[in-house]
């Protein structure tokens, strides 16, 4: 049945968005995660993307993540002399996590899972309003 | 008077039998199955998507499972269920009214 379908379409989206909010959520917990020692990397940001799958069996067009990448832009550099990861100069490598990009990235996962969960409950309804037609 | 015996005549006669047993006849509705076969075939596949529904749960509790799955599997099981009763509670009306007829 369409309907029962279209909860499974909306299902898959709500979770592929929240594996976003994943991604997200460790970019910004390891936005200030250094190397260890000099000359290590710090925290590298991790991306996601996604991409229509369709699923054969049931003939739905799903959406799921495609790849799980890193962010290959450069490290930011901070003058931290104390720091144990710093340089001979003082200079210590910071992740290349924005939080403000971040967080724009969450709001949008937010409206996105918002999105797809509104589909899911206008499906339910309008299957519910369909039986109630019977009482 | 000359009886006739053929193949035209043996179909007429077969056709005519037919239609006195599926006009008088209680059973008309033989090909169909009953609402019973209905109501129970139906019901077993409710009550599948209930225990889909209740190993989905079960797998979300053990981290197997998403929130999203369990959802999708709970929602089709109360929906398949509540078609269920609907169709049962309108043809159990319809055979009550029928019962109440005054003969």
């Amino acid at each position: 049945m369409d309907l029962e379908q279209s909860l499974t379409i909306a299902g898959a989206g709500m979770k592929v968005q929240s594996s976003r909010m994943r991604v997200t959520a460790e970019n910004l917990a390891n936005a200030e995660s250094t190397a260890e020692a000099p000359g290590g990397e710090p925290y590298r940001r991790k991306t996601i993307s996604f991409g229509e799958e369709f699923d054969r069996a049931q003939q739905l067009g799903l959406v799921s993540v495609r790849r799980y990448g890193t962010d290959p832009s450069e490290f930011k550099s901070e003058y931290k002399p104390g720091h144990p990861a710093a340089d001979e100069a003082g200079y210590v490598q910071m992740p290349n996590v924005e939080p403000l990009v971040e967080m724009m990235d969450m709001r949008e996962a937010q409206r996105s899972y918002e999105a797809n969960l509104n589909a899911f409950e206008v499906s339910k309804k309008m299957m519910q309003r369909t039986i109630d037609l019977l009482r | 008077m000359a009886v006739e015996i053929g193949p035209k005549a043996a179909t007429a006669a077969y056709r005519k039998a037919l239609e006195r047993i599926s006009g008088g006849g209680s059973d008309a509705a033989t090909a169909m199955p009953s609402f019973g076969e209905l109501v129970k075939s139906q019901l077993q596949d409710a009550v599948q998507a209930g225990r889909l529904a209740e190993q989905t749960s079960a797998d979300a509790m053990v981290g197997k499972a998403d929130l999203q799955q369990v959802v999708e599997a709970v929602t089709a099981a109360e929906l398949g269920l509540s078609t269920v009763t609907a169709v049962r509670d309108r043809v159990v009306a319809a055979y009550q009214e029928i019962m109440r007829m005054p003969i």
